[in-house]
């Protein structure tokens, strides 16, 4: 009941963010009429090609109306044509949302063990050799912008080791030497920020009265951490990792434009060069998307951590 | 001695026999005496034999492969209609599949195409083309003079937006002549007119593009040695070699065009990865790189591409000319080329004819002169100096800003204080030809005066600066009429003075052009004009 009452209210709550963010990106982009026609019909169109078009798809109604009625066109799934790639957005976004989906996947498959296992030794034993280590490995990669990972990485592995590919386009399908790269910048980045949210939230919870109380009674250290440590300290870790979820889906376009990777960054940064607006608008209101139900994603895998945090609460907004 | 022959079998033009003596007295260069003798429908091996150098061709050492498949990296941009193609970039992928009726080699001398052959009347007004009977669509139908109509008529419609309407505004009419031939009447006597039909929105479409919905990707009719397979906007295009083409058949077997977006580091990445073979351009900030690559070729040439930043003369304050003079006088083109462009091109003289022009009449430089930029400003009623901006959208690279960057300081001594409005290169071209201040890339053409025609003539389509001078136009008129290569120059002189004082444009410099290919890429040539023409590339072994 508390789970259902709080998908109900999460949902009423997302609905109402997406509702906000169409009528922001549709007052950005398409209140300048005129400039819309040009968008779509192109520089070289007439005047008089121009409000034709213009009257023909109704943009002399009011802005209110105009605004409903692409609203309830983009919730029935017709999210128009892109000017740019001259195809149906509704057939163009699900691709690039996948392969975006399998650079995430393959970055959080590095991410997430990698920081997840040296954040906990490092948290274990603060101070020692290996916790100094971690958080200058994982300072050092945090503050290398991925910009300048990927052409560091392409420098070193393409031109000089000439190990890998300098470019991940995937034209002859799914390869593993092209993902290489792409995964490796994001996860450096990524990687470093995790090791050391969760050294943090590790130390924090080894310092606690239970794990005190476990280590007098002459429990192992493997089982201390095992039993008692470590779910309490990936709470704050799984908030991180599911907070990376819509950064890796549409903030990697600088990875994806730099490696020719077609994802869903590439789709939306070529929307925008080319002013593609009903191709910017589906990939805002996807991308709102994506965000508004890694949140609520994110909110179910911590009251499961935390049994103490109500998703009852949560629902009725308490605690 | 040698006969000179027509492509067309009719008599000799009657200029051509004054251009027999010219050559041989060494008044013009047998260069200038190919292009002349070809625009007046003069075969090239019966020129070459007459010099004594029998047909030029493309210089090879090795006998070509064929097979294979060729990667080449460029931007895949949409294609609806080639007519109104803006970016020659695109034009090349179309290149494989549609042709032209002239083709323009990268010397600059033109040879039959589609047409075997044209004839101009003696004042040039006139001209006779005949196709090439054995030339057929991919669909089976054979070429006819209803296609070369059909096109034309497009071209110069009323409601044309193609850039063709003004580049053949002299057309009065176009007519069936017979089976496989055709007439082009113009107004004015333009001797060049077989050059310009290889311009790149001059693709001949088959005559039922229209009907059958006006989208040649979606229906990818052509007469060329390749036939568009696969074709998706930003990401990939193949075209595969067809076996019943009409004319020589190509070497490869097929070519992958890949779009790697705009990062040029990335395409020289996959280059070196072995990911393509070519890349369509790279700029002077990879020289290095690039030449530190092995198994890489450095491929670098001259051409008339160039950028113009040029004012808009009936927008405040550049309707006053002497804002614009001032801005002149205080640019120094030589300094952008050094800093902007490491030195690698040609000075410009801020009237848009390039040296590397048949046409081009050197005129005497206008040396920089602060003092007087200042002088003219005060006079104009600026004596504490200046607001301006320019517009600029890299469309070629950073060295675009790097140039303007070098004006802004250059400006600034003379109190013209410049601030710089920096778009993204897809950006720019929707206001390319509508900022009062603009900086646009210019790509070559083969004279002068076709970039002029195009660019400064009153009312022009692409006409950005909005110049207008009956007195210039006229003197332009004049200056392509002439046939004789020794005489255009001086004809050309005029024009350039006029555009010149008139003080449109800071045109500092004509840059080098560079790509790179990997070693077993044969037989690419970097055409001035960026027109890469693909049946004679073929891949050697590695």
């Amino acid at each position: 009941m508390a789970v259902t009452l709080f998908i109900i209210r999460k949902l009423g709550g997302a609905i109402a963010t997406m509702l906000t963010v169409s009528l922001l990106v549709f007052l950005a982009l398409e209140v300048n009429v005129a400039d819309v026609a040009v968008k779509v019909l192109g520089q070289f169109s007439t005047d008089a090609q121009r409000a034709t078009w213009l009257a023909a798809n109704g943009y002399n109604d009011p802005v209110v109306l105009r605004y409903l009625r692409w609203l309830g066109a983009f919730v029935t799934g017709d999210w128009g044509t892109s000017t740019y790639y001259r195809t149906e957005i509704a057939s163009l976004i699900p691709g690039r949302l996948a392969a975006s989906g399998i650079l995430a996947g393959g970055a959080l498959l590095v991410i997430i063990p990698v920081g997840l296992i040296a954040g906990v030794l490092a948290g274990m034993r603060p101070g020692s050799l290996l916790d100094r280590l971690v958080s200058l490995v994982s300072v050092l990669t945090t503050s290398i912008p991925d910009f300048a990972s990927a052409v560091f990485l392409s420098a070193v592995f393409v031109f000089w080791l000439k190990w890998l590919p300098g470019a991940s386009t995937m034209l002859s399908g799914f390869s593993i030497s092209e993902i290489v790269l792409p995964v490796l910048v994001l996860a450096l980045y990524s990687t470093g920020y995790l090791a050391r949210v969760t050294r943090a939230s590790m130390i924090d919870v080894m310092g606690t009265h239970y794990v005190r109380t476990a280590r007098l009674k002459g429990a192992s250290p493997t089982r201390i951490v095992l039993r008692h440590a470590l779910r309490n300290a990936l709470i704050t870790p799984v908030t991180v990792i599911m907070l990376q979820f819509p950064w890796l889906l549409s903030g990697v376009i600088v990875v994806e434009v730099f490696y020719a990777y077609k994802g869903f960054g590439t789709l939306l940064y070529d929307a925008a060069l080319n002013s593609d607006i009903y191709l910017v608008e589906a990939c805002a209101m996807v991308s709102v998307l994506v965000v508004v139900a890694t949140q609520i994603l994110s909110d179910l895998a911590y009251s499961w951590l935390n049994p103490r945090v109500s998703l009852a609460d949560a629902a009725m907004g308490r605690g | 001695m040698i006969e000179l022959k027509t492509n067309s079998g009719a008599p000799l033009h009657r200029d051509v026999a004054d251009l027999c003596e010219r050559v041989r007295s060494g008044a013009i260069d047998r260069r200038g005496f190919l292009r002349a003798t070809a625009w007046l429908g003069v075969s090239m091996a019966s020129a070459g034999a007459f010099l004594g150098m029998g047909e030029p061709a493309f210089a090879q050492d090795e006998a070509p492969v064929d097979g294979g498949t060729l990667r080449f990296a460029c931007q895949i941009q949409e294609l609806t209609d080639p007519m109104l193609t803006s970016w020659i970039e695109a034009s090349n992928l179309f290149r494989n599949s549609l042709e032209f009726l002239t083709y323009v080699d990268a010397n600059n001398v033109t040879h039959p195409y589609l047409a075997k052959s044209w004839t101009p009347s003696g004042d040039l007004k006139v001209w006779d083309f005949d196709l090439d009977e054995r030339a057929t669509w991919s669909n089976g139908d054979a070429l006819t003079p209803e296609d070369v109509i059909f096109n034309i008529q497009r071209w110069i419609a009323p409601e044309s937006q193609s850039s063709n309407k003004t580049a053949f505004a002299a057309i009065e009419s176009v007519e069936k002549t017979g089976d496989h031939s055709f007439r082009i009447t113009l107004s004015r006597a333009v001797s060049s007119l077989p050059e310009q039909l290889y311009s790149y929105t001059c693709p001949i479409l088959h005559r039922n593009f229209e009907t059958d919905g006006a989208n040649w990707p979606a229906k990818p009719v052509g007469t060329g040695p390749y036939g568009l397979v696969t074709y998706e906007v930003g990401r990939q295009a193949t075209f595969k070699k067809r076996t019943d083409y009409w004319g020589t058949p190509a070497h490869l077997d097929e070519i992958h065009y890949i779009d790697l977006g705009t990062d040029i580091t990335t395409h020289l990445a996959a280059l070196a990865s072995g990911q393509v073979d070519i890349l369509y351009r790279t700029t002077i900030a990879e020289y290095d790189l690039m030449k530190s690559l092995p198994n890489v070729q450095v491929l670098s040439g001259r051409a008339a591409n160039t950028l113009v930043m040029r004012m808009q003369v009936d927008q405040k304050p550049f309707d006053d000319i002497r804002v614009r003079q001032a801005v002149l006088l205080a640019a120094d083109n030589q300094q952008m080329l050094d800093i902007a462009y490491r030195g690698e091109g040609d000075i410009a003289g801020n009237y848009h004819v390039s040296p590397t022009q048949a046409d081009y009449f050197p005129l005497e430089p206008i040396p920089r002169d602060v003092a007087k930029a200042k002088a003219l400003l005060a006079e104009a009623g600026y004596a504490d100096g200046i607001d301006l901006e320019i517009t600029l959208g890299n469309t070629q690279g950073k060295w675009e800003q790097d140039t303007a960057q070098v004006l802004q300081q250059n400006l600034a001594e003379a109190g013209i204080r410049l601030a710089l409005n920096v778009l993204p290169a897809s950006q720019y071209w929707p206001v390319w030809d509508k900022v009062p201040f603009g900086l646009t890339f210019w790509a070559h053409r083969p004279l002068g005066s076709m970039t002029l025609d195009l660019a400064y003539r009153s009312g022009g389509a692409w006409n950005e600066s909005h110049f207008a001078s009956p007195e210039f136009d006229a003197a332009l008129d004049k200056a392509m009429a002439v046939v004789d290569p020794s005489e255009r120059p001086k004809a050309m002189r005029g024009v350039e003075t006029i555009l010149r004082d008139a003080a449109v444009m800071v045109q500092a410099y004509w840059p080098s052009r560079f790509t790179a290919a990997a070693q077993t890429v044969r037989g690419f040539e970097l055409h001035p004009a960026d027109y890469f023409r693909m049946d004679g590339v073929w891949l050697a072994k590695a």
